[in-house]
């Protein structure tokens, strides 16, 4: 008996994905900045719909109210600055704080269930907002700029800004991948899969939901600090907006729930979609919104579930797969009964899960 | 039913869903490394009696101890580390996961094995119970019978000791029946107190020493296997249907 992560080697994602990472990184050294601008616009977009995937692609929990921790991460870079911390440095920082913060509010909106939790969430990140808007050194309702960085030339502003995006939405990947990969991951998709035999098996089903809520907390939060940082400013009623939440929804939704993969696609698409129609004003939103609809009736796991399932194809493999031999196993101390079949081919992971 | 320390015990155990009582005053007691069925009609109380030694339903009166030990405060995944293990009669797999996948999150977590310690069991169950051929099939590709099957692996990955098994013989062809009391009893010798509930009576005939009625949430009769089947209370019970011994 041998044990793999993947049915086929892991090695090729990994490789791919350094290679992709190594070439995003030279770009500030080829392109204009407009091309990098736009990339850190995605970069964010990837975090944010990887962490709502955690929590709802994974855990079952829909919330409405992740901006709550964009605006957390984004004012805690604020605050670091304006008491002369460079901005950069914060990020950390803001991923601590969200965090952090993460963790009561689970206690209280852990306490409502499915639609009632959804409203919860935001109705918690309105409170957040309606906080904030009080604190007058922190711009009030009418915003406030970023100090610190504008003193640094502007080309070597946007690089480390876009190096610095690159690297947190790497991260965030990566972790999304490890969680995943580590038993937790096996606790997630249990639950997502049916709560009630989750926990007649022994998962502990509210700290492994706590766990990803902070940890999607934390994410969100370094996504808001990576946003202030970008704008150089921050405005509470654009920080705080339940905008997020529904780009958040449509990333993920249309590249496909429960899949590492799928939130990255679905930002692909959104960009895409964006620069190409957005000329259009209202019918590019009412397209959006046609999009979104007709991929939740018709593809439940998205466009990468369709994908993935056609070709068989999974870049970030966090299953497991038992290969079956005659020999006594080196794993195991005790040798398995006979049997000498194959392992059963051609049936893929369903949406890699 | 000596001194001997019950494994489990329910005193005194009572519910009601309105006007539908699933439990009134039951008290029972399973000691380790016995087999018992539990026989009755539909509604008698049976799933309901499960669910509430698993956790999945609290009583409105009485106590149910395990090891000694009152369990009505702690939740599903706490019984089950502790040892209490149910299959659900309409199997409840994860679908997006394979089926080795499955006994893994219960091995890992019921069980709470290491990592590689996980793989030799889940792997083992799998020969044990017919499903190595699936191994790597997602759950929710798999048949009625395999899911079956799959409800008793992922019971057994828990390390159970005690697993309260909920109509998994229905449906199944006589070899398979065989290999499933087969199964029962390998449970069994390892001092695992098997206690489960069958409309295929000559299955549990095969595979108990101890058989509970329950009608209305009552226990009408127990005991003996043939002696309970014999019962003139538990044949008006059961009337209109063919108990098949």
């Amino acid at each position: 008996m041998r044990v793999t992560r993947s049915r086929r080697s892991a090695l090729w994602g990994i490789v791919g994905a350094l290679v992709v990472v190594v070439a995003l990184a030279t770009l500030p050294y080829v392109v204009y900045a407009d091309v990098t601008d736009l990339l850190v616009n995605a970069f964010i977009l990837v975090v944010l719909a990887s962490m709502w995937n955690l929590l709802a692609g994974y855990c079952g929990l829909i919330s409405v109210g992740q901006q709550a921790y964009v605006g957390v991460g984004a004012y805690t870079v604020l605050v670091l600055a304006q008491n002369g911390i460079n901005a950069y440095v914060a990020i950390p920082a803001a991923l601590l704080v969200s965090a952090a913060v993460a963790v009561p509010v689970s206690f209280l909106v852990f306490r409502l269930r499915a639609e009632y939790f959804a409203i919860g969430t935001w109705v918690v990140a309105e409170v957040f907002f309606l906080a904030l808007v009080r604190v007058r050194s922190l711009g009030g309702g009418t915003g406030t700029a970023l100090p610190g960085l504008a003193l640094i030339d502007p080309v070597l502003r946007q690089a480390v800004t876009y190096w610095s995006a690159l690297a947190v939405a790497g991260a965030a990947l990566l972790a999304t991948y490890l969680l995943l990969r580590s038993r937790m991951g096996l606790d997630l998709t249990a639950i997502r899969d049916n709560e009630l035999a989750a926990r007649s098996v022994g998962v502990r089903v509210t700290s492994a939901q706590r766990a990803v809520y902070v940890v999607s907390a934390a994410g969100c939060g370094a996504a808001g600090a990576l946003l202030i940082i970008s704008q150089l400013n921050v405005l509470a009623s654009a920080i705080f907006s339940v905008q997020w939440s529904a780009k958040m929804i449509f990333i993920a939704l249309i590249g496909g729930l429960g899949s590492i993969e799928g939130p990255i696609l679905g930002t692909g698409i959104f960009i895409a979609i964006q620069q190409s129609l957005a000329q259009l004003g209202a019918w590019y939103l009412i397209l959006l919104g046609s999009l979104a609809v007709g991929i939740a009736m018709f593809l439940p796991k998205g466009i990468w579930g369709l994908i993935s399932s056609r070709l068989h194809l999974q870049v970030f493999p966090v299953g497991y797969w038992l290969h079956r031999q005659d020999s006594p196993s080196p794993l195991a101390g005790e040798p398995l009964s006979s049997g000498s079949r194959d392992f059963p081919r051609g049936q893929g992971r369903g949406g890699g899960s | 039913m000596t001194a001997e320390a019950a494994l489990l015990e329910l005193a005194g155990v009572s519910k009601r869903f309105g006007r539908i009582t699933v439990a009134d005053s039951l008290s029972l007691r399973f000691q380790a490394g016995e087999t018992v069925g539990i026989v009755g009609p539909n509604g008698a109380g049976k799933s309901s009696l499960f669910a509430m030694i698993a956790g999945d339903l609290k009583p409105d009166a009485g106590d149910v101890r395990f090891d000694g030990r009152s369990v009505l405060r702690l939740d599903p995944a706490t019984r089950c580390r502790m040892g209490i293990a149910r299959t659900y009669q309409v199997p409840r797999p994860f679908e997006n996961m394979t089926v080795f996948e499955n006994l893994l999150v219960a091995a890992y977590r019921g069980g709470q094995l290491s990592r590689l310690q996980g793989y030799t069991v889940a792997a083992r169950i799998l020969e044990e119970t017919g499903l190595s051929e699936d191994a790597n099939r997602p759950a929710g590709r798999l048949g009625l019978l395999q899911r079956k099957r799959l409800e008793l692996a992922r019971g057994l990955a828990t390390q159970p000791r005690i697993l309260l098994l909920d109509e998994v013989a229905g449906g199944l062809t006589d070899p398979e029946m065989a290999a499933l009391v087969e199964i029962v009893e390998q449970v069994r010798q390892r001092s695992v107190a098997v206690v489960w509930v069958e409309h295929v009576v000559h299955a549990l005939t095969r595979a108990v020493s101890r058989i509970i009625c329950l009608a209305g949430g009552r226990l009408i009769a127990e005991g003996d296997p043939q002696e309970v089947l014999a019962n003139p209370e538990v044949k008006e019970v059961y009337l209109g249907v063919d108990i098949g011994a």
